[in-house]
């Protein structure tokens, strides 16, 4: 079979170093707060009641999640700022279905992940389908922090408070901590799937680019942003 | 009469001094406070102007006054013959059907805006509050007038705090706790299921001592009995830690008193100070005796720490009729949905592929 793409592509400049440090922050310390998160939820058997030595098990990954929990909170800090502050592409009026632009781009990706289009949108951001998830996921990362916060500081007054106001009891503030936990294992098996997925069905090698922070771009693409596509490749 | 004489007068009263002593110190300490403060606590306990107490049962066991009668820092007697005038309480009293209505109404109106209000039980609110009558007025029309001249209301029990067991989904009788009737009015709420009459007598101290109540919490519950969790002072807590967990109960864990985490203890999101002030005066509470916390101080605890044994409550699915889950288990289904969805998601872009292969080979054979 022969495939027919552009011949040419430019290497555009996308994803801003913070971002890039935002994303793999954010992948890292939700892996370990996952794991950690499942064993604090139901600790197996690991002692067969024979208690040979200290092991200590349950503080220490109860630490290394708390940890874990800090550069998530902290890797969410520094989206919220790229919302405000960050390049184009890292602003949510970019991403999001808000204007007739992005929905049709959303029409658009919808079609292309049910097969129903093999055209793929060269688009420089995120898509609006992905930046919209994305979105939702820091909605639910801010809700995670905040029961986290609540579960490990039930005697601080301002986070018991607000606590106790937003969602009621420690135990209800724990099921919604442990739900979205599943939401979030659902979040990274999807994303992985669809970004490999991606990397056979598109050209512009979104992989490569959540190291590199570019992009490829058709040079023969009506390019959304001329200026961007003259220069080659530029930090 | 100076103190001293005063003291000895009143341990000829049947309690000996030794032991009001002891009580007034006991409740000192459970309210954080310093020694010093014991000569003014005994001071004012002994006070002629004991002040008076009404004591309203509605919708509940009385396993809250049962509670109260079996304390012993100071007991029952001490209680209402030296520390408060226990002006009305249906179960204690001798008095009944008139008699008790004519002392309630005597109470309220010659101790208008000094008595402290105990209430016990939920408050139903539907259908007129017609669900609890007492000498034929509703629980809410008696709270009203109670409370409205009481000095402070003091509401003892999961079902006076928060509505308790009748107050669970779905209600039937609308039950309420008092704070979400009487307003303008401080309300000390002292849960549990029953709670620890020494939390409830050491608030008491506290209002005769300083006159104003202790320092609350967002739910209104005195802070030096529910500032902290059961779990950060409990003594299986060190098993938790190590990740040493009774599996089920009867188990060799169980019999080495491993932490109960897994089989639904509450301890780890109730706030109380039971396994400090344990019960009964002899050092026994729920997880001592090898049974998980059930979050009983906790608001609408039936509802939310519900199932006991279950670490986490199950979760209303509004499909099939209206089925229970486990979050564990939708958590699971989630997962393995998603891992369905992608692989055949994944199969369709291969056989698609595939197809398309096949196509473009035959189309060439067609051209040749």
């Amino acid at each position: 079979m022969i495939r027919r793409e552009p011949r040419l592509y430019y290497r555009v400049f996308v994803w801003s170093g913070t971002l890039r440090l935002f994303h793999w922050t954010l992948a890292f310390s939700t892996f370990i707060l996952i794991l950690t998160g499942i064993y604090i939820h139901y600790p197996p058997i690991t002692t067969k009641w024979a208690e040979f030595k200290p092991q200590y098990i349950m503080a220490t990954l109860r630490y290394w999640h708390f940890c874990a929990g800090y550069f998530f909170l902290c890797a969410l800090a520094v989206r919220f700022y790229l919302f405000f502050a960050g390049n184009q592409y890292e602003r949510p009026m970019d991403f999001l279905p808000i204007n007739r632009r992005n929905l049709r781009s959303l029409r658009h990706n919808i079609r292309f992940y049910l097969y129903l289009t093999d055209e793929h949108e060269c688009r420089m951001g995120h898509t609006v389908l992905a930046g919209t998830i994305y979105f939702i996921l820091f909605i639910c990362g801010v809700v995670m922090g905040l029961t986290g916060l609540y579960l490990l500081y039930p005697e601080a007054p301002t986070i018991a408070r607000l606590g106790h106001e937003l969602f009621g009891t420690p135990q209800q503030a724990r099921l919604i901590h442990y739900l979205l936990n599943w939401f979030f294992i659902f979040f990274i098996m999807v994303h992985l799937y669809i970004a490999i997925w991606n990397d056979f069905k598109a050209p512009d090698a979104i992989i490569s680019g959540a190291f590199s922070g570019s992009k490829m771009m058709p040079a023969d693409l009506e390019c959304p942003v001329e200026e961007l596509k003259k220069i080659p490749f530029e930090k | 009469m100076s103190s001293k004489d005063h003291i000895n007068d009143f341990a000829g009263g049947g309690v000996s001094r030794r032991t009001f002593l002891k009580g007034c110190a006991l409740a000192a300490a459970a309210l954080g406070l310093s020694p010093d403060v014991v000569p003014k606590m005994v001071e004012a306990a002994m006070s002629p102007k004991r002040p008076p107490v009404v004591w309203l049962h509605f919708q509940e066991c009385t396993g809250c006054s049962e509670a109260l009668l079996r304390a012993a820092r100071p007991d029952i007697a001490t209680l209402i013959l030296d520390l408060i005038s226990l002006d009305y309480h249906e179960t204690l009293m001798a008095a009944a059907g008139k008699q008790a209505e004519e002392n309630l109404h005597d109470a309220i109106t010659k101790n208008a805006g000094k008595f402290i209000c105990v209430v016990e039980g939920g408050i139903p609110t539907k259908d007129g509050g017609i669900y609890c009558k007492i000498g034929g007025r509703t629980a809410v029309e008696i709270l009203d007038e109670v409370a409205s001249k009481a000095k402070t209301v003091i509401a003892i029990g999961t079902c006076g705090a928060f509505g308790g067991v009748q107050a669970a989904k779905p209600n039937p009788t609308g039950a309420v706790g008092v704070q979400d009737l009487v307003k303008g009015k401080p309300v000390i709420n002292i849960p549990g299921c029953p709670p620890n009459p020494e939390n409830f007598l050491a608030t008491v101290v506290q209002i005769l001592t300083y006159g104003r109540p202790p320092e609350l919490d967002e739910l209104s519950r005195p802070k030096f009995a529910y500032g902290r969790k059961i779990h950060d002072h409990c003594e299986r807590r060190p098993h938790f830690d190590e990740g040493r967990f009774v599996e089920r109960f009867g188990d060799p864990g169980h019999k080495k008193g491993y932490c109960l985490y897994k089989v639904g203890c509450k301890g780890p999101v109730t706030y109380s100070n039971c396994s400090v002030e344990r019960f009964c005066n002899i050092g026994a509470w729920p997880v001592g005796a090898g049974h998980g916390c059930i979050g009983c101080t906790e608001p609408h605890f039936w509802d939310t720490m519900m199932p006991i044994y279950k670490h986490l409550p199950g979760i209303y699915i509004p499909v099939g009729g209206g089925i229970r889950e486990q979050a564990e288990e939708i958590g699971k289904v989630a997962v393995g949905g998603a891992a369905a969805v992608i692989a055949a998601h994944a199969a369709v872009g291969i056989g698609k592929k595939l197809f398309s292969i096949k196509c473009t080979s035959k189309e060439k054979e067609e051209e040749k």
